[in-house]
């Protein structure tokens, strides 16, 4: 749904000398599925931050469709991301004390943006993502369980990206499955554009495009033969 | 946001019991020791607002406000019986009225006085009437006596080790209402009653020299044995049946002191000033009151300085309790930004949180602190009658408003740090 041309792009932090990001140049069609692979410290979730506009890069042009987010103000960024990034990040950060349903509109409410229709919309995204009590408090819920209140509140306000950070990586295998299988799914369906940072091959392999990193810079970009992306 | 304030309270109810106990006992303090001055301060402004002008012999000036007004027990000077048939006499005065202190029952003053001070200063009775003969006595509306009780007067009290008099019993005949004065506690008896117990007065034989006028007007010989024993000799002179004579000749004995009211307040300065020379002196107990006050107004400005000092402690302590707090929770605050709440509404979250749990410690305190200026003023009341009236002012409305707005602006400290951290930084942390 949404593309993405990164030129240029720096991300430097004061006490080090080599920044710990640096990508020339990044292009990423609408509705693609890509994995972005490395080790620890290699730059991954310092690149999907910079994409979601959680981090502002010291130089370069990060642009979605028209909107260069790198030339956003802090808030200017905070809203964009509201309204197009779904993110799925591996320790879920749901807030305890609150329902399923709750924490998948609290953001929304934050933002002054529930409405009835999103209201309804985060009650039929529980069901879909496969959970049938949305009045449970989170903290009584299973890890594989929460990760999917995590999906269901990521896809409340139908963001044209969803940024994934290790979404499997603290689930058991079973779960890491589903939840795979979740995100993948409603990538096709809704023609997202999905971004996974992850370790899992399961995961990994499932993804038409794989863009490995290391050092901060992008080391291979393969993308699976019959893909388009 | 209400919501998910009320669920983040819910999970983090000790903590914030805790702090709303702080700031609760914090501001008690301070509302007490504030309400408690003014109580007392206007307080004891009303018990002495009856008393116009009290003449007594040349000595402390607060010593004899505290026996005349709050009738504290202890040795007053006597002056000359002379100075009361003077003021009887003068046409500047509307009334002037011996009292006599020194006897005491269950711990109630017996003031030896007249009709017209007990018509003068107090609204009227409740049971029965004003005492017409020697042997009757008419009780404060303090004094747990109904009409018809006996009282049985004790030489000093009985922690000084007083002992009883036999030679009468009063009966009471008359309880007056409440007047919110020392005075409620007071158990009034005819003068010359006083006088005649201790051996003096007109129809007394004895030659009337010092060492009975001294027992006679500030019975407090307890301290110097040696009365005891002369005063013994002067016993037994009292007919309980005699009618009240109140026309005071020149012969009357020594005084420790006389009230006085004047008939106009010209009149009442002029009074003082006459009676201020020479071996008597003249006060107006309210302002023998203010000087008082003024003293008191170092101990007021200390207590003060504790309670200001022990909230800017809790102030700086919950300071530190949110900072730390705000930091333990980094990474929840970015993830809510990284979900796209807003920044003001980060800011907003944490601001209400801190201002709303320091904002019920506020009200809860003042709430405290006025039950616990009204439990003091309660047992100071039993204890001397003297009624407090605690009370808010427009000055603690403002003290509160001031509290509230300093919160708020202390609630923001955290509130811009968790405002200003950057979601990306906050979640890796």
């Amino acid at each position: 749904m949404t593309s993405l041309i990164v030129e240029g792009v720096r991300l430097s932090v004061p006490d080090m000398a080599v920044p710990v990001l640096n990508v020339d140049h990044l292009m990423i069609g609408s509705g693609a599925h890509v994995a972005i692979t490395g080790g620890s410290g290699s730059g991954k979730s310092s690149l999907l931050n910079v994409l979601s506009g959680l981090e502002r890069p010291t130089a370069g042009r990060v642009v979605w469709e028209a909107v260069d987010i790198a030339a956003l103000s802090e808030s200017g960024r905070d809203r964009w991301r509201a309204e197009h990034v779904g993110l799925v990040m591996q320790d879920f950060h749901l807030f305890p004390g609150l329902s399923a349903l709750e924490n998948v509109l609290l953001p929304a409410k934050l933002a002054r943006v529930a409405s009835e229709a999103l209201k309804q919309r985060a009650g039929e995204l529980l069901v879909k993502v496969g959970l049938s009590r949305p009045d449970q408090h989170v903290e009584t819920m299973s890890r594989g369980e929460m990760q999917r209140v995590a999906i269901a509140r990521a896809l409340l306000r139908e963001p044209g990206i969803i940024v994934a950070d290790e979404p499997t990586a603290s689930l058991d295998a079973e779960s890491g499955e589903a939840v795979a299988n979740l995100l993948l799914s409603i990538a096709v369906e809704t023609g997202c554009t999905l971004l996974v940072a992850s370790h899992d091959p399961r995961l990994v392999e499932r993804m038409k495009r794989r863009i490995a990193m290391r050092a901060g810079e992008i080391v291979s970009d393969t993308v699976d033969a019959e893909s388009s992306a | 946001m209400i919501s998910f304030i009320l669920a983040d309270l819910r999970r983090l109810w000790l903590g914030a019991a805790v702090m709303i106990l702080l700031v609760a006992l914090a501001t008690a303090l301070g509302v007490t020791v504030t309400l408690q001055e003014r109580a007392l301060r206007l307080g004891s402004a009303r018990a002495a607002d009856r008393f116009d002008l009290v003449v007594s012999a040349a000595g402390s000036e607060t010593q004899l406000v505290l026996s005349s007004v709050f009738l504290q027990p202890s040795p007053l000077p006597l002056m000359p019986g002379d100075v009361l048939a003077k003021l009887n006499a003068d046409p500047r005065v509307a009334w002037a009225a011996p009292v006599g202190f020194g006897d005491s029952f269950l711990g109630h003053p017996i003031v030896g006085t007249t009709t017209k001070l007990i018509t003068g200063t107090t609204t009227g009775f409740s049971a029965g009437a004003v005492f017409a003969h020697e042997g009757e006595a008419v009780v404060g509306a303090g004094v747990d006596l109904p009409v018809g009780a006996e009282v049985k007067p004790m030489h000093g009290t009985a922690e000084t080790g007083g002992e009883t008099h036999k030679e009468i019993a009063y009966r009471v005949v008359g309880k007056l209402k409440p007047t919110g004065t020392p005075w409620d506690r007071a158990i009034l008896v005819p003068v010359q009653a006083v006088w005649h117990l201790h051996g003096l007065g007109a129809h007394d034989d004895h030659d009337d020299d010092h060492d009975h006028a001294d027992t006679a007007g500030a019975a407090n010989a307890p301290a110097e044995p040696e009365h005891h024993d002369e005063h013994d000799h002067h016993h037994g002179h009292v007919d309980a049946d005699a009618p009240v004579n109140e026309a005071f000749t020149q012969e009357a004995p020594g005084l420790p002191a006389i009230l006085v009211k004047p008939k106009t307040i010209a009149d009442a300065y002029r009074l003082r000033q006459e009676y201020r020379s020479g071996s008597t002196l003249a006060v107006f107990p309210g302002e023998v009151l203010t000087k008082l006050y003024a003293t008191l107004g170092d101990a007021k400005f200390v207590l003060a300085a504790v309670s200001a000092g022990s909230q800017v402690l809790v102030a700086a302590a919950l300071l530190l309790v949110s900072l730390i707090h705000v930091g333990q929770r980094r990474r929840q605050i970015g993830a809510l930004r990284a979900f796209g709440a807003p920044r003001t509404a980060v800011f907003s979250i944490v601001w209400s949180e801190l201002f709303g749990l320091v904002a019920l410690g506020i009200g809860l305190g003042f709430a405290l602190g006025y039950t616990g200026a009204r439990f003091i003023g309660t047992a100071f009341t039993t204890q001397t009658g003297v009624i407090l009236p605690v009370e808010f002012a427009m000055e603690d409305w403002r003290m509160a408003s001031a509290l509230l707005l300093l919160a708020a602006l202390f609630a923001a400290i955290p509130a811009l740090l968790a405002y200003r951290q950057s979601p990306a930084q906050a979640l890796r942390a």
